[in-house]
């Protein structure tokens, strides 16, 4: 018997950080990797705060090998990933007349492809158990398609689909498959941009205020549970009003 | 009971217990194809599952997709490649 353990992507970043905050302290029990591309800063300091209980994973989330990797080293400390939170991923915007196919490329695989490469390789497990919930981070730009935003509104509107479609595959199977869709969130990347820019997004959300992290966390960690057993293929928007 | 028809009940167990099937243990037989006309009626999903049980109960992992299509025809054809497997 394998202990059951949650994976969060992108886990030094604003949400999966704070995400992986909310687990730790909610559940005492639980084991949080904290999948990690580069720069460990965040997810060092979570680790330290909460000896035993986190585990870093190196996990470039568009390559298939860092996931069998990955889960080979889970496997190796007799753990099994019963919870994932696909919430690695990033933007790079252009309009499209001059979007480099860079752009779409690296934006496409981060945020869809390897939600498709993590829910892949975490299923066959999650089988075994009869017990799974992938969370996948999507985007309000998913159902909003704000300008500039061609592939990331297409990666993150493809997010939303695939959870529609796996969630009815897996159903039988004791596994969830949800999306969240964020609206403006508070982290590093919303404050470091205009002030005035800032202050006519927040003017734009009835609440006039940005979400915190926290917010985003606790809707995961709900989706999570055992109580969320049949709530699945939902699309969950946290955007204080906006759609 | 023989060990044969042991190995045949442990799989028609999970047959309604993992894939919930709503039928009796002596309403499955040996030779009842599982997918297709006439069938339980199993699908593609029950057929991921099933593998994924049997691997799990037997350790006896169904790789290739075209020799799962044979393996998974009916009881009597899992219970041959789980003995297969073990005497190879």
């Amino acid at each position: 018997m394998s202990d059951h353990a949650i994976l969060i992507t992108g886990a030094n970043g604003g949400i999966g950080n704070a995400t992986a905050r909310y687990f730790l302290e909610h559940d005492e029990s639980c084991y949080v990797y904290l999948g990690i591309r580069s720069g460990t800063n965040e997810a060092d300091a979570l680790a330290a705060e909460f000896p035993g209980r986190c585990g870093i994973l190196s996990l470039d989330v568009t390559k298939a090998g860092e996931w069998e990797s990955s889960l080979e080293k889970v496997a190796g400390e007799n753990r099994v990933i019963t919870v994932l939170v696909n919430n690695a991923g990033h933007h790079d915007d252009h309009l499209m007349a001059n979007m480099p196919m860079d752009s779409w490329t690296d934006v496409i695989e981060s945020n869809l492809s390897s939600v498709f490469l993590g829910s892949q390789a975490v299923l066959r497990g999650m089988m075994g158990e009869r017990f799974g919930r992938i969370i996948n981070i999507s985007s309000l730009s998913a159902l909003l398609a704000p300008l500039g935003q061609t592939n990331y509104a297409a990666a993150k509107a493809g997010v939303v689909g695939m959870t529609g479609s796996l969630a009815k595959e897996v159903a039988r199977m004791g596994i969830t498959v949800n999306a969240i869709c964020p609206g403006y969130i508070e982290t590093s990347a919303t404050g470091a941009g205009d002030p005035e820019e800032t202050k006519a997004r927040k003017k734009a959300v009835p609440m006039r205020r940005f979400g915190q992290p926290r917010e985003v966390a606790a809707a995961v960690f709900f989706l999570a549970s055992k109580d969320a057993a049949y709530i699945t293929g939902a699309t969950l928007k946290i955007d204080g009003g906006i759609l | 009971m023989s060990e044969s028809s042991t190995l045949h009940e442990e799989i028609k167990a999970i047959l309604i217990d993992e894939l919930m099937l709503d039928v009796e243990m002596d309403e499955i037989g040996d030779e009842t194809p599982l997918m297709g006309p006439d069938s339980l009626g199993l699908d593609s999903v029950d057929a991921l599952q099933l593998v994924v049980a049997i691997e799990k109960k037997f350790g006896f992992k169904i790789s290739d997709p075209e020799a799962a299509k044979g393996i998974l025809r009916c009881v009597k054809t899992i219970a041959d490649a789980i003995r297969e497997s073990k005497s190879a």
